[in-house]
């Protein structure tokens, strides 16, 4: 309150124009008079009077100053002093300004996009009302509920609502054209219960039958952002659907990880399942809502024993935002892989102070006398340290002004890319008060980081006899803080490039993996037919024989088959287990179904067996993996086993390993089943992989029409495979990108740091190598003196840094394919090597300086 | 931070002085000097170099506000006068130094 009354009292004596100092003055001259004339009145003469009011007053100017201390307004003004100082000190020394400025912003504008990507992926909420009473509800670890599980959790009455979603894709007839679009179907209360907010419309409500909600992507690019296309009917799945809504254009679903449905339709009159999703009833926690929830699982396993687990074995209720999310199980590997990026752009960032320091150092050298005299004329330590540190923080809030400025650029540009993956991925950053605490934190940490040693270091040394030597002492331990200061960058880029090595190690390893099949010859042809064509399976299954002929007659096409799950693109773990001779084995594997010729098809070789042939049903192909867990080193040929609900099938062959989702992953069971057409809402999804003579890019447009022939109403799309390989080498491409790009920032930092070190040791000793010249040495001498600093500084460095590198990348195995360690030696030599490599070129411009010393010259200056 | 500067004055008092003494009404800085050094009979007189700071002090926190007007003498000057947060202040600055002034007078008596 003091505080607003004396800004308010200065800012209206500022805008009335009034000068407090002349009136202070006036009311002190009254005072004088006042006093004379007394004392005048007691016999005095006027001379003596007023020498003797004056003398009583004692120093009006001490007066004044302590008067006008009481408006002063503290801390805040201290620091706009000394900012205003500081901003007249770098104007003056533009290169050092621009150049600290600069590293500095690409510093701070890479780390702040880092985050502002972690904090989209981990700390984002889903737009809903009030995310923090909704809960995802898993039971037995799964995801998505039958109809009857919600019909029973509804029963209970433990949440004030339950609700579920289905992603899936649908055909949207625009025109002649047939597009797939990736549609969420929700409950009828899906939207009720989540309070959504839309941007026009209303949602979806109970009764609703073909309404569409579109994304706001989806009405701009595919709408052309028409306000006049609400109440239009969009022809989705061959039906009319009346477009009702449009969601906001920042619209986070509740799965988050910037999943984007281009639209939400109603679930079918056949559910099916839904991904489970509650409100919380007011007063009830978490916990006591888990409790019930696993009585209530209980329950199920005994009214429904059907599935092959127990639904009560693993019940868990996730919260949708904050740290409960954070702490979900699937979330682990992402915060850690987003804890190691953020660690690895703040060391870069430090690599960018300690440049910076480097450079505020060899500035305080020049400014010696500057500091010393302001030192003579009563400046404290503390004050000098504190006028210091205002100019490092000036510099630190306008690289951070540039480095938002840098971040939102790049947000934006991440924003508008799909990312090159099977799945509708759409990134929303926007600035938040989290970036901007955190860019606060990020400033004033820099400028404490670059200021702190240079302020100490010049304040120390800014006594009043720093007049008299003309700071040689303080420009010798200058340059060993300096020294100390690179010695501890070399040691940083040290770890940030071992663990990029380590990435592109794995990147290069990744990619000369083989998945195990022939990705150079293959195209994938996909097809998505309107379901009200093909009411049951047995409708579907000519389609897929038919195309499957005119693919094969295609010319230049050497095989063809349908698959059900096409790898890299399609997940579809199936956990639980089989029996084998009457003993229950539990086996999480890939189920697959192919039609006969798959494994020729896709290059895939037999280890044992045969494949299985036209019309053979009740046999299966298993791979190597799935022998070997399942059967041991037994042979697996011949062996019947059952699957849940007893059907049995007899094992024909035995096929080599393939990847399925990452080239990294480890070696998944297979079982691969003869094709038949799927039931529900996956019949309507068709694959083919088609294994050419020549390059797959030819045969791309003529699968497509081949397809298109017959059905023109069905979205077709086909591409090589090579390209649709979306997740294959992502983790290894992310990592090595990204800390590759790091890594360089840093060396390209870390170069200019010890270049900066030794340049400044040449000119410093350039009268001591003047001297040695003089006296006979030769230029090898001179060149191993300006080396020889070089030399102490990377070895003590690396030394530190590889040992550093030892501990701290030991955690990063999680990310790297098999086979491949962290403290793997060829790792540290190749970083020491390029490392050595830079050093060399850094110290070349100084060692031409120091042998071309001239010694006359350099004797005869100073 | 009240003034203790002044050697004749006890510790924190002299904004105390300033207050009881502009309750009678606006005065000007000499005549606050003057009337605390008139009333005291001359026993205190108000150190000039410690009053201004002060009564800027007392301005900042409010419990005084300042006018320019025109002094007896006929001069331009600047008049102070109490604020109510100014007479609070008089009232708990006054009930607080009576109650340390008996405690002191009951330990010369008694101890």
């Amino acid at each position: 309150m003091e505080w607003f009354r004396k800004l308010i009292t200065r800012a209206a004596g500022w805008a009335a124009g009034t000068d407090a100092d002349a009136e202070m003055a006036e009311e002190i001259r009254l005072h004088q008079q006042e006093r004379a004339e007394e004392l005048q009145r007691a016999g005095l003469s006027a001379q003596d009077a007023g020498r003797q009011a004056r003398h009583e007053f004692g120093g009006a100017l001490r007066a004044m100053e302590d008067s006008r201390s009481a408006w002063h307004l503290g801390w805040i003004e201290d620091l706009s002093t000394d900012l205003r100082y500081a901003a007249r000190a770098l104007v003056h020394d533009r290169t050092f300004a621009v150049t600290a400025m600069v590293s500095l912003a690409l510093g701070i504008g890479v780390n702040t996009t880092i985050f502002s990507l972690a904090a989209e992926f981990l700390f984002s909420e889903p737009s809903v009302r009030d995310a923090s009473t909704l809960a995802a509800v898993r039971l037995g670890g799964n995801s998505h509920a039958d109809p009857e599980e919600f019909d029973y959790l509804r029963e209970t009455g433990i949440f004030a609502g339950v609700t579920g979603y289905r992603d899936g894709e649908v055909n949207w007839r625009h025109g002649e054209i047939s597009r797939r679009l990736f549609a969420f179907r929700v409950d009828p209360d899906f939207f009720q219960l989540l309070g959504v907010p839309l941007h026009a419309g209303r949602p979806i409500e109970p009764g609703d039958r073909d309404v569409a909600l579109a994304s706001h992507r989806f009405w701009r690019t595919a709408l052309n952002a028409d306000p006049a296309a609400l109440n239009r009917t969009l022809t989705i799945d061959g039906r009319p659907h009346t477009l009702i809504g449009i969601l906001p254009e920042r619209h986070r679903t509740v799965f988050g990880f910037g999943l984007s449905p281009d639209l939400y339709l109603p679930v079918e009159t056949e559910r099916g399942r839904l991904a489970l999703y509650v409100r919380l009833r007011p007063g009830v926690s978490r916990p006591e809502a888990l409790e019930r929830t696993r009585a209530a699982a209980k329950e199920l396993d005994r009214r429904y024993p059907g599935p092959h687990y127990k639904r009560a074995g693993r019940v868990e209720v996730v919260g949708l935002a904050g740290l409960e999310w954070l702490g979900n199980r699937k979330m682990v590997p992402l915060a850690t892989f987003f804890a190691m990026l953020l660690a690895a752009v703040n060391l870069v960032l430090l690599i960018a102070c300690v440049n910076v320091a480097s450079l505020m150092l060899a500035r305080a050298s020049a400014r010696t006398q500057e500091l010393a005299i302001r030192a003579s004329i009563g400046a404290g330590r503390g004050r000098i340290v504190r006028q210091l540190l205002a100019e490092s923080l000036l510099l630190a809030m306008v690289a951070t002004g540039a480095g938002i400025a840098l971040n939102l650029l790049l947000t934006g540009l991440l924003n508008d890319v799909a990312l090159p993956i099977p799945a509708p991925i759409r990134l929303q950053i926007q600035p938040d008060w989290r970036l901007l605490i955190y860019s606060v934190a990020i400033a004033l940490g820099s400028a404490v980081a670059a200021g702190l040693l240079p302020a100490l270091q010049a304040a120390r040394f800014a006594g009043p006899s720093a007049l008299l030597n003309r700071g040689n002492r303080q420009a010798g331990s200058g340059s060993r803080l300096r020294s100390v200061l690179v010695t501890a960058q070399v040691a940083v880029t040290f770890l940030v490039l071992a663990t990029a090595i380590l990435f592109l190690r794995n990147l290069a390893r990744s990619s000369a993996i083989n998945p195990g099949f022939e990705v150079d010859r293959l195209v994938w042809a996909s097809m998505r037919i309107v379901p009200e064509r093909y009411p049951s399976g047995e409708s579907v299954a000519p389609l897929v024989a038919a195309a499957l002929q005119r693919l094969r007659a295609l010319p230049g096409v050497e095989a063809a088959s349908a698959v059900r799950v096409v790898p890299f693109n399609d997940q579809e773990t199936h956990g639980g287990a089989i029996r084998v001779d009457g003993v229950e084995v539990p086996i999480s594997r890939i189920h697959n179904q192919v039609s006969p010729g798959y494994f020729h098809t896709m290059g895939i070789g037999m280890v044992d067996g045969r494949e299985f042939q036209e019309r053979e049903s009740g046999v299966a192909v298993v791979n190597e993996e799935f022998a070997r867990r399942v059967f041991g080193p037994a042979n697996a040929v011949g062996r019947t086993i059952q699957l849940f609900g007893g059907r049995a099938i007899t094992i024909t062959g035995i096929c080599r390993n393939t990847k399925f989702m990452t080239i990294g992953e480890d070696d998944k069971p297979a079982l691969y089943e003869p094709y038949t057409v799927a039931d529900g809402d996956r019949r309507h999804k068709l694959a083919w992989m088609i294994r050419t003579r020549t390059s797959p890019a030819g045969l791309v447009r003529a699968s497509e029409q081949a397809l298109l022939d017959l059905d023109p109403a069905a979205a077709v799309e086909a591409k090589p495979m090579q390209s649709a390989m979306g997740f294959a080498l992502l983790p290894s491409q992310l990592g090595a990108g990204l800390m590759g790009a790091m890594g360089l920032l840093g060396l390209t930092l870390a170069s200019i740091g010890l270049y900066g070190v030794l340049v400044y040791g040449v000119a410093r000793r350039r009268r001591e190598i003047g001297v040695r010249m003089a006296l006979g040495a030769r230029t090898t001498d001179v060149l191993g003196l300006v080396l020889r600093d070089a030399a102490w500084i990377m070895g003590v460095g690396m030394a530190i840094g590889s040992a550093a590198s030892f501990f701290v990348t030991r955690p990063l195995t999680m990310f790297l394919v098999s086979g491949l360690t962290p403290a793997d030696p060829l790792s540290y030599v190749s970083v020491a090597a390029v490392l050595a490599l830079v050093a060399m070129a850094a110290s070349l411009a100084p060692s031409l300086r120091a042998i071309h010393v001239n010694p006359t010259e350099a004797l005869r200056s100073e | 931070m009240p003034p203790s500067s002044n050697a004749e004055f006890l510790p924190g008092t002299l904004y105390m002085l300033v207050l009881r003494s502009l309750a009678g009404g606006p005065l000007h800085g000499y005549a606050i000097a003057k009337r605390i050094k008139d009333c005291s009979a001359e026993a205190l007189s108000v150190e000039e170099g410690s009053l201004y700071p002060a009564l800027n002090r007392m301005l900042a926190k409010g419990w005084l506000a300042a006018e320019w007007g025109v002094s007896e003498s006929n001069r331009k000057a600047r008049f102070y006068r109490l604020t109510p947060a100014g007479r609070n202040q008089l009232q708990k600055e006054s009930r607080e130094f009576d109650r340390l002034v008996r405690g002191i007078q009951l330990v010369m008596k008694n101890a």
